[in-house]
């Protein structure tokens, strides 16, 4: 399957005047054939364009893994689907980073746990001592 | 390292007594969802019945949740998961499970043409184990994925294509003629336009004019008289000349029509190189090259065929004046 909307040099939500106007620019035949009968009725365009997403999102996953040359990918569709190889990182190595990241938050917090707990039991007395404190003073000051 | 939060499909990874399991579990989930003419129970019901001797122990809801959502991260994870930890065993089951689900029914979907073949990739199944594979499951050879994109395939698939095809040629046609018949509209009331300015003016002149005639016809009754004499005499000598005249523009015509003026075509074809008139066999030659270069189709060969085209029209009329600049200078 070929990418109309790239050879035709049109974004995939294109409208169809944009449409319109790319077809009467288009000057090989065959492609201005086609893409008039695909795009311009609207339940062929629709299937057509949910096929290209599939088609669009395996072309990006292939290129993260790496498997844009693979023996099954051949054709118009490799050539117009496929994208450079990006290198984002692996989201395999991202969820092990992001799980030992937890894990070492998690750790520290039952190491010092101690003495953080001892922090906060003398921050809240000392704030209870206060609020009674004031409160004293009000009730006396008031008579 | 990324704050964000740990997604669905992770969660649900995490919570996996089995990741690969789950990791197929979603690639399956993936498949199903892409196969036609099937309702959400019976989706829910087969994945529940392939993943019977699956020991992932957690609920299938999620993952099916997800790959509706064709999630590309959580897929991608699954297939880094899967590409990691399947042995070859355990990816040609994997591969014969996607195939049956694919195919429970008769006809592999358009979408799962190539998640199939995607997930042979992954598991590096080569094209004839996969062929053979799928011939022994279906009793079918597999077909290659049919061109959505091309006006053949819904001559075929689209029961109303010839109906469709009519409907528009007649509204083209009906717009044409609706366009011809304003245009003749327009022509009609301008010409009426015209003539009504025509005879106002003339009207006009009419009046003036009759006193004038008077006076000149009988000075030209006058004149007529004299002229008629020598007239006689010219008329002779003109058709005479007239036929000599007429020989030697055959002659010329003839001539000409299969010799066109060099010095136009030359300097044409130097204006298309972007070259002065007069310039050298040397400079031509550097010219052509530099805008060979600029204009080669194979340039465009990635942009869009559109461009790729324009560019070879180009490139042809440069070709061509280099050519007749070559073999007349």
């Amino acid at each position: 399957m070929r990418d109309l909307y790239q050879r035709l040099s049109l974004t995939p939500g294109a409208d169809d005047n944009a449409i319109g106007t790319a077809l009467t620019q288009c000057q090989n035949s065959a492609l201005r054939q086609d893409a008039q009968t695909v795009l311009t009725v609207p339940d062929r365009r629709e299937k057509y364009d949910d096929l290209h997403a599939t088609l669009s999102d395996i072309g990006r996953l292939r290129a993260r893994l790496g498997l844009t040359h693979g023996a099954h990918w051949q054709g118009d569709v490799a050539n117009d689907f496929s994208l450079p190889p990006d290198h984002a990182i692996s989201r395999h190595d991202e969820l092990v980073d992001r799980v030992s990241h937890a894990i070492l938050l998690y750790n520290r917090w039952r190491r010092f746990r101690g003495p953080w707990l001892l922090v906060a039991l003398l921050a809240t007395a000392g704030s209870i001592g206060l609020a009674a404190g004031f409160a004293l003073c009000m009730s006396l000051g008031t008579p | 390292m990324s704050i964000a939060r740990f997604s669905s499909f992770e969660l649900v990874l995490l919570k996996s007594r089995n990741q690969v399991d789950t990791a197929v579990l979603l690639l399956l989930a993936w498949v199903l969802v892409k196969r036609e003419h099937v309702s959400e129970g019976q989706r829910r019901r087969r994945l529940a019945q392939v993943s019977a001797q699956f020991r992932h122990g957690h609920e299938l809801g999620p993952v099916m949740g997800i790959a509706h959502a064709q999630d590309l991260q959580a897929i991608q994870l699954a297939a880094e998961i899967m590409r990691k930890d399947c042995s070859s065993e355990r990816s040609l089951s994997v591969m014969h499970q996607a195939i049956t689900l694919a195919t429970d029914d008769g006809e592999v979907s358009q979408h799962n043409h190539y998640i199939l073949r995607f997930l042979a990739d992954l598991l590096t199944i080569t094209p004839a184990t996969l062929h053979s594979l799928f011939h022994e499951l279906t009793g079918k050879p597999l077909a290659a994925p049919q061109d959505l994109s091309s006006d053949a395939y819904w001559q075929v698939h689209d029961p109303y294509y010839h109906q469709r095809q009519e409907q528009a040629a007649q509204r083209e046609n009906a717009q044409a003629q609706e366009a011809e018949q304003k245009r003749q509209q327009q022509e009609q009331s301008r010409e009426e336009r015209a003539r009504r300015k025509r005879d106002d003016a003339q009207h006009k002149r009419d009046s003036q004019q009759q006193k004038h005639d008077e006076k000149q016809r009988r000075q030209q009754e006058r004149e007529q008289e004299r002229e008629r004499h020598r007239q006689s005499e010219q008329q002779r000598r003109q058709q005479q000349q007239r036929q000599k005249q007429q020989q030697h523009h055959k002659q010329e015509q003839r001539r000409e029509s299969a010799y066109q003026p060099p010095q136009d075509r030359t300097s044409r074809a130097l204006e298309i190189l972007g070259l002065p008139p007069g310039a050298s066999r040397h400079e031509v030659r550097r010219a052509y090259r530099r805008m060979a270069q600029l204009h080669h189709p194979d340039r465009f060969f990635s942009e869009s065929e559109q461009l790729a085209a324009q560019a070879s029209v180009r490139f042809q009329r440069i070709k061509k004046a280099y050519d007749y600049l070559m073999q007349t200078y």
